[in-house]
């Protein structure tokens, strides 16, 4: 390595400027070799070329690192790398000194991993957790009929037929409104966000469906992208993510407002089924006539028990007061008739009381009754003498008698 | 009847209940009952009347609501 020599000044120490980036790049050079990780872009690979070049740039911030590697090594790796690929490259920083430009000369290179995505997308997935990303309460309901239904899904795929046809057998008046983009490789991610931003331009759209159907690991991976993900939680309408079969989680379906199985079951999601509709109505409009008629038959019979008594009343009253004049005249008739009962029973019981207190009553019994001379009753023995004349009455006739004795 | 127009048909057949079991009750002099029949008779003829217009409306709206209604149910 070629030692910096100053040039001779008397009191400074001033270096060529190929001095200068000779003894950056002998610094630099110095440095470990480290792993660095992030998106190929504009790679340029030529046969006339000794050197690769790429630029490596981190999908985060977009910071950027150009990486060098001879092309006899880039090209026994067989990588096949494309633009847009995440990466993992061994190397270490050095100075193209002829222009101080700084870069990562690569060592080896090894394409992202399945591991490796699964490490990222973890640690993403537990970013994102944390800012709350995810969070039920984050969740919009879907609206109840969407004026228009936009759909974000892959051209020629099945996922666009199933979402498109189930909404349409569902609600044939439906306004879907789909955007197609790359649903897998590099680019997909950017296409994604974009085409959710252009759905949500449109002020009709109240509804986004993401859907894109089965696919590897990695042709998913798109859909647990930090963009597509802060994409989807930022929608400003409710989004449906109906991405890859039920076993797949891309993290696109825990910001989703809903997350459906299927692309079919994400259709049914967004609409009503207007027949289902149409049968309610029907149905509601039959309890509304049929409430109405009741009501109405209701009044209608309490109505007629009250005109039945009503029109009853007139007849009941007559014979009612008929009845009571009826018993007041016989009353009025029979009063005399009782008066004069009620004075013949009270004579009859006094002449009965009469006859009960006769002295005759007496004598009938055996009893007889004497009277002196002077014709005074007697009571005692003391009022009459011997040889003294009386008069006997008895209960029948009488006689007249001589006293002979006399026993006081 | 004049204040039969601001009078709703449920004051009606409330008074003309009130007036049937009064009537039925029988204590009221005889004089009296007959006006409060003839008062019965009354508000029975305008309930009567009530109910027969809401009827008449309910059978046209439902008519009108049937006719309205393309054959297949479905909207044109």
């Amino acid at each position: 390595m070629a030692k910096v020599e100053a040039l001779p000044y008397d009191d400074r120490t001033v270096y060529s400027v190929a001095a200068f980036n000779g003894g950056v790049g002998q610094w630099l050079s110095r440095l470990p070799t480290v792993w660095v990780e992030g998106e190929v872009t504009e790679l340029r690979r030529h046969e006339r070329w000794a050197t690769v070049f790429f630029t490596l740039k981190d999908p985060a911030d977009g910071s950027s690192v150009g990486v060098t590697m001879a092309r006899g090594r880039f090209d026994a790796l067989r990588l096949d790398l494309s633009d847009g690929e995440r990466v993992h490259v061994f190397g270490r920083p050095e100075l193209y000194e002829q222009r101080a430009e700084f870069k990562l000369r690569a060592l080896t290179i090894e394409r992202f991993g399945a591991g490796a995505h699964l490490a990222s997308l973890e640690r993403l997935k537990a970013t994102l957790a944390a800012e709350g990303l995810f969070a039920d309460e984050r969740k919009r309901p879907l609206p109840f009929l969407p004026r228009r239904i936009g759909v974000v899904t892959g051209n020629d795929a099945a996922a666009k037929r199933d979402v498109v046809t189930t909404i349409r057998s569902r609600f044939p008046p439906a306004s879907v409104l789909v955007a197609e983009t790359y649903v897998q490789g590099p680019r997909a991610a950017a296409e994604i966000v974009a085409a959710i931003g252009a759905l949500c331009e449109h002020p009709d759209v109240d509804v986004v469906v993401l859907t894109r159907g089965g696919g590897s690991f990695e042709d998913l991976l798109p859909f647990s992208d930090e963009r597509v993900v802060r994409a989807v939680a930022e929608c400003p309408v409710p989004v449906v993510s109906a991405v890859g079969h039920e076993q797949d989680t891309p993290l696109c379906d825990l910001a989703a407002d809903v997350r459906a199985s299927t692309p079919t079951a994400a259709g049914k999601l967004v609409v009503p089924e207007l027949t289902e509709l149409y049968g309610r109505l029907d149905r509601a409009h039959a309890g509304l006539a049929r409430g109405v008629r009741r009501s109405l038959e209701h009044d209608r019979q309490r109505l007629a028990r009250s005109a039945d008594r009503l029109h009853a009343w007139p007849r009941a009253a007559v014979d009612r007061e008929q009845h009571r004049l009826e018993r007041t005249r016989d009353r009025l008739r029979l009063a005399p008739v009782l008066a004069v009962e009620r004075k013949r029973a009270a004579l009859e019981n006094t002449g009965a009381k009469l006859v009960a207190l006769s002295p005759l009553q007496t004598l009938e019994r055996g009893y007889a009754i004497v009277r002196t001379e002077s014709g005074d009753v007697a009571a005692s023995a003391g009022d009459i003498s011997v040889g003294e004349r009386v008069d006997v009455t008895l209960a029948h006739g009488g006689i007249a008698a001589r006293v002979e004795e006399v026993t006081e | 009847m004049t204040e039969s127009a601001e009078r709703t048909f449920e004051q009606a057949q409330g008074e003309l209940e009130q007036i049937v079991e009064q009537l039925e009750r029988g204590q009221a002099p005889l004089d009296e009952s007959l006006k409060l029949w003839e008062r019965g008779e009354e508000l029975y003829a305008f309930c009567r009347a009530k109910l027969d217009a809401a009827e008449g409306r309910v059978e046209e709206l439902a008519r009108r609501a049937e006719q309205s209604r393309p054959p297949d149910g479905k909207p044109a």
